[in-house]
């Protein structure tokens, strides 16, 4: 048995997975994502000292948050993205019962919300604007109000999904990150962050219009449905 | 199916456009869960073919459809739910005599459902399971010690219902109860099985969930009409403290309904429409191919007509 488990005010088991971490087994860390190690047959904790130790160390994120084709059986036809935060993944449902399946970051509080949208817009290397809040919060946005241009060290990444519900632009996306070692973390600001190349990836296969089921367990349910 | 009750809510969003004018004999109404869909179009082909009357087929929820077999605007419903809809069944077919309840029905079931791996992996077998803090745990997503749990969507009576038995049972101490539309449910479901998490939801069947999944229904102390206390949230600000139903649902059925009218102005069509016969299965099957393979309900209830013919004939007999 292998998964994901959240501790300390939050438990949580999700996926399961097969890490060849060779993450050390002192834990120090509570509260954070735990992977399973088969090597000792013990969770280890996954947090973001951690995920920035195997990122630099193997140069990509644990299996269990890499790109990959599994089987998933579901009504939805092929296209559709489900996106479940408690796991960390994101799927692209494929004809013939599979999905692609990618690993994500989530936001530090849940999204605080669930419920079916769609991708309304797409971009590539999107432009990215600091909300007001952080403007006056964070001298280092102060800059960029009027608009960070797109690029490597723009926070949105390569690519952006743009989620409306009927006309309406939601706020979130789906967007790539220049921190790929936060993808199975809890980091972002609500937004639904992926590596580069799977954005990328996710972009080259979906359309404007394309529907987005958002799961109402866990990361959906921190500030309530 | 969704059998459930769909609520006041959605059937007063479709009144506006629900009767249309119709240049055919007959107008089957239609619902829109996948079964309903299939079986409305399988009565239109079955009677276009051997009948050779003109059938217009019209997406209505159940509500408008009692509506519309009272006054004459629809003639067939396809697929009505007990004892979710006695109420509108005591109505126009007890008191009013205006819809006809085919006799023949499918067995149907509805309560709370765990798939396979929840049930072994984590011994869930029996709703008291889940007034144990330490199993409803299990379902914990979000942290706060209590499980999650999908209780229907909003809007379907049966909801109101499953919140009252949530309350009835304890679980509702223990449990955070959601409700959303029923595709997100659904794809938590798959999200769960794909990578063998334990989930506990709402189910109803025939449902194509069941050929989708392995999935397991929860046993409970049967139904005891002397605990069956519903008041609806539609009747009263103080349903839920009123109610009480620590039981299971009544055994439940679906049948075919038409105009009580159609009896005289078309008797052949009465008389098919009395002798559909529809198994759980082959509703099972229906919900599947429409919802699951996608194909088309008119389609796909034109291929099933030409399959059954010796079925169909035996309808008229």
């Amino acid at each position: 048995m292998t998964g994901i488990m959240r501790l300390g005010g939050r438990l949580r088991r999700a996926v399961a997975l097969s890490v060849a971490v060779g993450l050390g087994t002192t834990l120090a860390f509570a509260d954070q994502t735990q992977i399973f190690d088969p090597k000792t047959h013990k969770w280890v904790n996954y947090d973001r000292k951690k995920a920035r130790q195997y990122y630099a160390a193997h140069g990509q994120v644990p299996d269990a948050f890499r790109r990959q084709v599994v089987d998933f059986r579901t009504a939805e036809k092929p296209g559709t993205i489900i996106i479940d935060g408690n796991q960390h993944f994101l799927y692209l449902v494929l004809p013939g019962l599979k999905a692609v399946r990618y690993g994500i970051g989530v936001g530090r509080d849940g999204f605080g919300w669930a419920g079916i949208v769609r991708v309304g817009r797409m971009a590539e290397w999107p432009t990215w604007t600091p909300p007001a809040e952080m403007v006056a919060r964070d001298p280092n946005a102060v800059k960029f109000a009027g608009g960070m241009p797109g690029g490597p060290d723009n926070p949105l990444g390569a690519r952006a999904l743009y989620l409306y519900q009927g006309d309406q632009d939601t706020i979130y996306r789906i967007h790539g990150t220049p921190e790929p070692w936060t993808i199975g973390l809890d980091v972002s600001s609500g937004c639904i962050r992926m590596n580069n190349d799977d954005i990328v990836d996710l972009y080259s296969q979906v359309q404007v219009g394309a529907k987005v089921v958002v799961l109402m367990q866990g990361a959906a349910l921190y500030k309530g449905v | 199916m969704k059998p459930l009750l769909r609520g006041v809510c959605v059937t007063a969003a479709v009144l506006g456009g629900a009767f249309q004018v119709s240049a055919a004999d007959l107008v089957v109404a239609m619902p829109n869960w996948p079964s309903g869909q299939a079986s409305a179009n399988i009565i239109k082909a079955a009677l276009e073919k051997s009948l050779e009357v003109k059938v217009d087929v019209q997406e209505m929820g159940t509500m408008i459809a009692f509506t519309g077999l009272d006054t004459g605007t629809v003639d067939v419903y396809p697929e009505v739910w007990q004892p979710n809809f006695d109420q509108l069944i005591q109505k126009f077919s007890t008191e009013r005599g205006t819809v006809h309840l085919s006799s023949r029905n499918v067995a149907a079931t509805q309560g709370l459902c765990v798939t396979q791996k929840t049930y072994d992996d984590f011994g869930i077998h029996d709703v008291a399971d889940l007034k144990d803090p330490a199993k409803a745990k299990v379902f914990d997503t979000d942290g706060d010690g209590k499980g999650e749990m999908w209780i229907g969507a909003r809007g379907w009576l049966s909801t109101d219902v499953e919140r009252i038995r949530a309350k009835s049972y304890g679980y509702a101490d223990t449990m955070t109860l959601l409700e959303m539309p029923e595709e997100v449910a659904m794809s938590a479901v798959d999200a769960a099985a794909a990578t063998d998490k334990p989930i506990i939801f709402y189910c109803y069947s025939p449902h194509h969930v069941f050929e989708l999944h392995q999935v397991k229904q929860l046993s409970e102390p049967p139904f005891d009409a002397a605990k069956w206390n519903i008041v609806l949230q539609a009747d009263d600000p103080m349903w839920l403290s009123k109610s009480d139903a620590p039981v299971a649902w009544k055994p439940s059925s679906f049948s075919v309904a038409y105009a009580t009218s159609l009896s005289k102005r078309l008797p052949q069509v009465a008389k098919l429409l009395d002798n559909i016969d529809f198994t759980a299965d082959e509703v099972t099957a229906m919900s599947y191919a429409i919802e699951v393979e996608r194909q088309d309900p008119a389609k796909y209830a034109e291929q099933w007509v030409a399959s059954h013919e010796d079925r169909v004939k035996a309808w008229l007999q």
